[in-house]
């Protein structure tokens, strides 16, 4: 399917109004997703931004014309793994799919995740990157950027502090327990994300694990007409790459000739409006280590 | 609003929660139909899918438009322009 053709031949199953930040690219990763994949879902989306705007309904009103559920922040997986298991039995193919935050994934969802990654339970498990617990408050989660200003890492007047780990590489960790799908996507790049969810899709002997890197618009402090163009510079800055692993086998999708300086894209977001110079470099030399050994990886 | 799940699971017995969130808009974009080349960028990347595509045409509902200006960022021909709501 073409991306251009989302708006005229597929339809909408998320609620119209619901209430994400003015520009937020989760809601359009969002509606994206549910376009490609169609009706014949059954959608969860644990605590989370996307669980607080209104997708899984409020009182007897549901925010999506599928089934949709709630799933605690550290089981989303799990509970969709006995629901697969349920139609399977039933001999009925549908689509089971988990829309999480980084926080539902990265951190407290992760032993179930991974269990239901090495079970080879046949759901599709979607995980939207913003970075942190953005819907409480921007706290600091294990998928924030090293250096970032949150809640809980704050920055005082002298320009010091944020957060002092690294970022974990979490699509990696995903792609070695060789799951026969893997995949990282970003809202700027629409045609490959639909082009990602549609193989996704079509798994049939395992878990499919979709990866999407979504700028913060309240959170990070970006403009909200710049929201797309911020997720497009951390691509072509080589800061979070668009690749993709079947079977084992990595492919790179976007393979920018002249990568543009990582600065280009810190100096867009106001949570990195503190670092120094040093802190640039070593997130620049970060970045280009992560990636040759990407480039390794794929030229295997 | 009715909705029969063939599924077991009950979907939003009352209907679709939605919000009025075309409130919110303090600017709405308005697009300039002489400079449109009719790509369709503008509705890929919207988030609420406001622009529709009708009679071949790319046209701006505002039911549900938040008003965050992706859509002229991302013109690449300076197509729409934001203009301020009037009352707010």
């Amino acid at each position: 399917m073409k991306a251009i053709d989302l708006v005229s031949k597929t339809e909408e199953l998320i609620s119209p109004g619901i209430s994400a930040c003015v520009g937020c690219n989760v809601e359009l990763s969002l509606r994206v997703v549910m376009r490609v994949l169609g009706p014949n879902t059954i959608l969860a989306v644990p605590p989370g931004c996307m669980g607080g705007v209104g997708v899984v309904g409020w009182d007897m009103k549901s925010g999506a014309k599928v089934p949709v559920f709630f799933p605690l922040l550290d089981n989303p997986a799990s509970m969709l793994a006995g629901i697969k298991l349920h139609y399977d039995r039933l001999g009925e193919d549908v689509n089971v799919v988990a829309f999480a935050g980084d926080g539902a994934t990265v951190d407290a969802g992760f032993q179930c995740l991974s269990g239901a990654a090495e079970r080879g339970d046949k759901i599709i498990y979607i995980c939207y990157d913003n970075e942190g617990y953005m819907n409480t408050g921007y706290q600091r989660s294990g998928s924030t950027t090293k250096g970032a200003w949150t809640s809980t890492t704050p920055v005082n007047k002298e320009g010091i502090g944020g957060k002092m780990q690294n970022k974990k590489d979490f699509p990696m960790i995903m792609a070695m327990h060789d799951i026969p799908y893997m995949a990282t996507a970003n809202p700027a790049y629409v045609q490959d994300m639909v082009n990602k969810i549609e193989k996704a899709k079509q798994v049939d002997n395992g878990l499919a694990y979709i990866h999407i890197f979504n700028p913060c618009i309240t959170g990070w402090g970006v403009k909200s007409e710049e929201s797309i163009e911020v997720a497009r510079l951390a691509v072509q800055s080589n800061f979070a790459p668009l690749y993709e692993v079947e079977n084992g086998n990595f492919k790179l999708n976007m393979n920018p000739r002249n990568p543009k300086p990582v600065k280009e894209y810190l100096q867009k977001i106001k949570k990195f409006s503190h670092l120094t110079d040093e802190d640039i470099e070593e997130l620049q030399a970060d970045t280009d280590k992560k990636w040759n050994r990407l480039v390794n990886l794929a030229s295997l | 609003m009715k909705f029969k799940s063939k599924y077991i699971v009950p979907v939003g017995a009352d209907g679709i929660y939605e919000i009025d969130t075309g409130k919110w808009r303090t600017e709405r974009p308005v697009m300039d139909k002489d400079k449109c080349i009719e790509c369709g960028i503008c509705a890929m990347y919207c988030p609420v899918f406001s622009i529709i595509k009708e009679d071949e045409k790319y046209i701006i509902t505002y039911d549900y438009c938040k008003g965050c200006g992706i859509c002229v960022h991302e013109c690449p021909k300076d197509a729409i322009d934001m203009i301020p709501e009037e009352g707010k």
